[in-house]
């Protein structure tokens, strides 16, 4: 496999998984030619998409959002009124699917913030899949609605306390399950990260989120928007967002990174800004690292934003500037956090609260009779209980 | 011709008997120690782990060395200081090292290599570097000029057309993953375990070490009957994790249990 082989985006990506899991690799990546080519498949997962998740979801036009930052007008792609509350259903519908069609008859997943756990064990009580998610111990603590969702709905829980007991140390737990396991369990990777294919299958299965946030803006406005904005973890729903948008030159590219507490190592997830490329989890990416290639913890306030990589497609577009990736602090995140849910009425994730706060300094650097879109990756219930401990230290 | 090459075409041994540890658990001067123990217990040759702070081929034990390992500040300087000390002991030892990808290219191929060999390296083992990926591919013509082996890993899953394919940019011995998973022990091995150790003999024209799991002297016994050589990684650090503390009784568990697998072997 080469750099100019599918599976690559410049000279990120590839498939660098130790050799157990090659078969099942190759194994996906053809199903995957043959299901993307499929009616079948693609009526299947359009009508799971429709009739489960609840698609298509709305592009909210954020009239009070708009007033208050006193710019460009802001639009809100709504992937927090998907069925389970954020964009990571669009990736476990379809790689379940995917999963049926190849015979698998368990599924497994990693996750940060437990929204993917929670997608992953929706779709698997669905079709009747046992299901296990790996989830660091600490996310088991500050997520703790969602472990006690993902468990109810019938799925294993396996907290994992190697390391920083986070969504790193949760996906290598999973990467060795699936070794394990391999014959008879697909791994639901939940961001456009990993070995070859998976970073194309989650960005082309999140890539309904760009498709739609397009049309929907176009048929309303009859022009695209000047801006769009989301947030970075591993990047799916950014990758999602932005590959409509990619070959729309003049449509600026924003995405929005965990500046955490600060700069120095251990402090953030700030991958794009602070990453050295390197080799974590089976692709070739940035990686925020020490000087003789040790992976350094990553923080952020958000578990979903806690990983020191990031999906290659946005190495590539950050090397390639298409995307202008910025940093934004917990502090900036939880302030953006509250005011979007006072002003308008939604309480984004904390995630998405990042994307809300690049996306008012580009509104004001727009200006007024210009257009910006932000993806509204989820819903923030799972992050009230953590937002208000939080709120009780800085009162103290 | 390779060390390693020459050693196996030696006939000194019926299967040789690579035993492995983590470098730098619980410290950098206890690794000397624990290292030359092995060696004079009789291994052939000696599984030098590089610490990575993410280990996804590994199992628990391994993955607790580890950790254990990068509690002590690590550095490229160490790893190499402690290897040559290593080597010093006994010369004619093939080493060998284990690890991922990620800390060899920070460091850079050639500086890597440079050193390792100077600090008596003849070999590298990289479990999460397939052998179809340009980085394996520049390593292995690296590691060619230096007469030094790229040793890769073939499991149960690994294709007819894989295995057939890898043996361009193979040398040294095949790393055979006796079973499905991470590195541990095991009670039991596949049922088809020498089949497939028999078809690989025949299809590279390589010795076939088998590794993961393997830990008491039946067990390698048993395989050494049709292995080339038996690989032991888990049950050695399970040895260091419980006696680590003190030093020379680890030492002298160590010696016990590799004296008596070499003999199960022999």
């Amino acid at each position: 496999m080469g750099k100019n082989q599918p599976g690559y985006f410049g000279e990120f990506g590839g498939r660098y998984a130790p050799e157990i899991l090659t078969e099942a690799l190759e194994e996906l990546e053809s199903t995957y030619q043959k299901l993307k080519k499929s009616k079948k498949f693609k009526k299947e997962l359009e009508f799971y998409l429709q009739n489960y998740v609840g698609r298509p979801s709305p592009l909210t036009y954020a009239e009070r959002l708009t007033k208050q930052w006193g710019g460009a007008r802001i639009w809100l792609k709504r992937e927090d009124l998907n069925h389970t509350g954020a964009h990571k259903i669009n990736n476990a519908i379809g790689q379940a699917l995917i999963a049926k069609f190849m015979g698998k008859k368990r599924i497994i997943a990693e996750t940060g913030a437990g929204q993917h756990g929670l997608a992953t064990a929706t779709v698997g009580a669905m079709f009747g899949m046992e299901t296990v998610v790996y989830m660091g111990a600490v996310d088991v603590e500050r997520q703790n609605l969602n472990a006690k969702k993902i468990e109810m709905l019938g799925a294993k829980i396996l907290p994992v306390t190697a390391g920083e007991a986070t969504l790193k140390e949760a996906t290598s737990e999973a990467m060795r399950d699936w070794a394990l396991n391999v014959s008879t369990t697909h791994y639901i990777v939940g961001s456009a990260i990993g070995p070859h294919p998976f970073p194309t299958i989650v960005r082309d299965l999140q890539s309904i989120i760009g498709k739609e946030a397009r049309s929907q803006f176009k048929k309303r406005n009859h022009n695209l928007p000047h801006a769009i904005v989301a947030c970075v973890g591993g990047g799916s729903n950014a990758i999602g967002m932005f590959h409509a948008f990619l070959k729309d030159k003049h449509v600026a590219i924003y995405g929005a990174e965990a500046g955490g507490l600060g700069p120095k190592p251990g402090e953030h997830s700030a991958t794009l800004t602070y990453g050295k490329t390197g080799f974590l989890h089976g692709t070739k990416t940035l990686i925020i690292q020490d000087e003789a290639g040790q992976i350094v913890p990553a923080h952020s306030v958000s578990a979903g934003l806690d990983y020191p990589g990031v999906g290659p497609e946005h190495a590539y577009l950050s090397q390639t500037k298409r995307v202008d990736y910025r940093m934004v602090t917990d502090e900036q995140a939880l302030d953006c956090f509250l005011e979007v849910t006072r002003v308008e009425g939604i309480i984004p994730a904390l995630e998405t609260a990042h994307a809300f706060y690049v996306a008012r300094d580009v509104a004001k650097d727009l200006g007024k009779k210009k257009d910006l879109i932000i993806c509204l990756s989820g819903r923030g219930d799972k992050d009230v209980t953590e937002v208000l401990r939080i709120l009780g230290e800085r009162s103290k | 011709m390779s060390k390693i090459k020459e050693l196996f075409e030696s006939g000194k041994f019926k299967s040789a008997f690579i035993p492995y540890f983590t470098l730098g658990d619980p410290n950098y001067n206890d690794s000397i120690e624990f290292g030359k123990t092995i060696l004079d217990g009789g291994a052939d040759i000696l599984e030098l782990g590089i610490p990575f702070s993410d280990p996804v081929a590994d199992g628990p034990v391994i993955q607790r060395a580890v950790a254990r390992s990068l509690k002590n500040k690590f550095s490229f300087d160490e790893i190499f200081r402690v290897t040559k000390q290593i080597h010093l002991h006994k010369q004619e030892t093939p080493l060998v090292y284990l690890t991922y990808f990620n800390p060899i290219y920070h460091c850079g191929i050639t500086k890597f290599l440079d050193n390792a060999k100077d600090s008596g390296v003849v070999g590298l083992v990289i479990p999460d570097l397939p052998f179809d990926t340009i980085e394996s591919e520049t390593l292995f013509q690296e590691l060619r000029l230096r007469d030094m082996d790229l040793i890769h890993l073939v499991t149960p899953a690994s294709t007819k057309k894989r295995i057939e394919a890898l043996r361009k940019t193979s040398t040294g011995f095949i790393y055979y993953v006796t079973s499905f998973g991470v590195t541990g022990e095991r009670r039991e091995f596949s049922v088809d375990l020498k089949e497939r150790i028999r078809f690989l003999k025949d299809t590279i024209q390589l010795p076939i070490c088998a590794g993961f799991g393997i830990s008491t002297p039946e067990q390698a016994s048993q395989i050494a009957g049709y292995a080339d050589g038996i690989i032991i990684g888990s049950a050695i650090q399970r040895v260091i994790e419980e006696n680590g503390q003190d030093a020379s009784k680890a030492k002298n568990v160590l010696a016990d249990y590799i004296t008596k697998i070499r003999a199960s072997i022999s």
